[in-house]
């Protein structure tokens, strides 16, 4: 799947360079705690990555940049050293690694590691965001998209619902807010997201949706914990998505060609 | 059928190498769902291999009576007789560990472990033999029952059969449970673990590719 200079790394790097700003302002607000966290996530999943690159010969991928800012920024507060990397352990390796490594993983790891901090650790504190660090996230998104690393239809499909429940009342500013970070981080990700256009469309909407269902009907739960179990699910529905546009692209061959 | 079967390797084959639940993938149901505490699937286990050895053992005595057509029924009378059995023994003398295990103790009836054995093993060999791969890969059940239950309540509880092991976090000690641990996915994921710990160690294990290797291309980079 290269063409050119555009390999897997190459994807890697715009995302990482499309997540650059909203990192950045979040680094110089949270100052040097936020640094040595960013460290400690940083080195849990390369030393992931590089254990399967020695015991497995997966090649490792810069992808653990982004999975390691996208734990880092998310995760549950004063977790301890212990308690994050085992939930990274156990996110990059069942969400990503056993798969094959980054590109052939059906769930984001990132996503994988935050639930399973949000399960396994209830009664620590989800993070929350100063308003410049939302704001990033637009030219986050419009890196992503122009350099085609992020699928544009899943974020437009989500920005469109989400503007359409906001409008309806169903969201409210904070939530709105920590669901575009959570949607540039790990929902509007290459390889998790639905590949083709209309399962794309769908993921956002779907994505956009369930915020809002659990932003409505979850009593209790902090906008970080709704965003991520939003994504969670969405990204696990993605295949059966891009299932539903493929039988609907061949029924319609079907239909105009006869059998095919 | 040689004249002395191996019976060493009829009882030892179903632990590692043949184990039902992670070479077949039988018996996963109740091996998820009972494995919360080491008691209950220590009980479970116990429960399993008596229901499995006796039941092999009446079906093949019985294995040239059996009517072809009706087999599957006959198997099921016979295992589920067994399972009633037992069911109220535990009622009777386990009674709260009777009530943590609820209706799995009554879905042996239902295992493909069991309706396996009595199906490939014991239809096809005498008593002896099929009772001894009954007893074995109840063992092997077992086995993978105690350490999934051991390591979630270990891990969930920082105890084993109740004590407790791990100095609690908020009686003073170090250990925080990992509530996870308790939770039904948690057994999902220590049993795709073990099996994939022991398809590293064993490959013969593994399955074969499903898709042949010129449609994978390796990532370019």
């Amino acid at each position: 799947m290269s063409r050119g200079l555009w390999s897997r790394e190459t994807v890697a790097l715009m995302l990482i360079a499309s997540c650059l700003p909203m990192t950045l302002s979040w680094l110089w607000f949270g100052g040097l705690l936020e640094l040595a966290e960013l460290s400690l996530t940083l080195l849990a999943v390369s030393m992931w990555h590089i254990v399967f690159m020695l015991l497995r010969a997966q090649p490792p991928s810069l992808s653990a940049v982004t999975t390691a800012i996208a734990i880092a920024m998310l995760a549950p507060e004063e977790l301890g050293v212990f308690r994050m990397v085992l939930g990274i352990s156990f996110g990059v390796v069942m969400g990503e690694l056993v798969f094959g490594g980054w590109g052939r993983n059906v769930v984001n790891p990132a996503t994988v590691t935050l639930s399973f901090l949000g399960f396994g650790f209830p009664s620590f504190v989800w993070p929350i965001f100063d308003e410049p660090v939302a704001w990033a996230v637009l030219p986050a998104a419009l890196i992503g998209m122009a350099t085609g690393a992020m699928p544009a239809a899943v974020v437009l499909g989500a920005t469109i619902f989400g503007a359409i429940a906001f409008m309806w009342g169903g969201l409210s500013e904070p939530v709105i807010m920590v669901a575009g970070i959570v949607l540039v981080l790990v929902v509007a990700d290459p390889v998790t997201s639905a590949a083709t256009t209309l399962g794309r469309w769908i993921n956002g909407g779907l994505y956009a949706a369930l915020t809002t269902l659990f932003a409505v009907g979850w009593a209790g739960a902090a906008p970080v914990q709704i965003a991520v179990a939003a994504a969670l699910l969405s990204s696990l529905a993605a295949p059966l998505l891009d299932e539903t546009a493929l039988a609907i692209w061949v029924g319609r061959r079907r239909r105009r060609h006869g059998r095919s | 059928m040689p004249a002395r079967p191996d019976y060493w390797r009829i009882l030892t084959q179903p632990l590692i190498r043949q184990n039902p639940v992670t070479l077949q993938i039988l018996g996963i149901c109740s091996a998820l769902a009972v494995t919360t505490t080491l008691v209950t699937s220590l009980t479970m286990s116990v429960s399993l291999t008596v229901v499995l050895t006796l039941s092999t053992g009446i079906i093949s005595a019985i294995r040239r009576h059996i009517p072809d057509s009706i087999r599957l029924i006959v198997q099921i009378v016979i295992v589920a007789s067994l399972v009633i059995v037992i069911d109220q023994i535990l009622q009777a003398y386990f009674a709260e560990i009777s009530r943590a295990l609820s209706v799995y103790v009554g879905l042996i009836t239902t295992n493909c472990l069991v309706l396996g054995r009595t199906e490939a093993y014991a239809r096809h060999h005498f008593p002896i033999p099929a009772m001894i791969d009954g007893f074995g890969n109840g063992l092997g059940y077992s086995l993978i029952l105690i350490v999934i239950g051991g390591l979630r309540e270990l891990l969930g509880k920082g105890a084993l059969f109740g004590i407790q092991i791990l100095p609690l976090a908020d009686a003073g000690g170090w250990f925080t449970p990992l509530s996870l641990m308790l939770l039904a996915p948690s057994a999902f994921f220590l049993l795709g673990l073990l099996v994939w710990a022991i398809r590293w160690i064993l490959p013969e294990q593994a399955e074969a590719s499903e898709h042949p290797e010129a449609l994978r291309p390796e990532p370019a980079e």
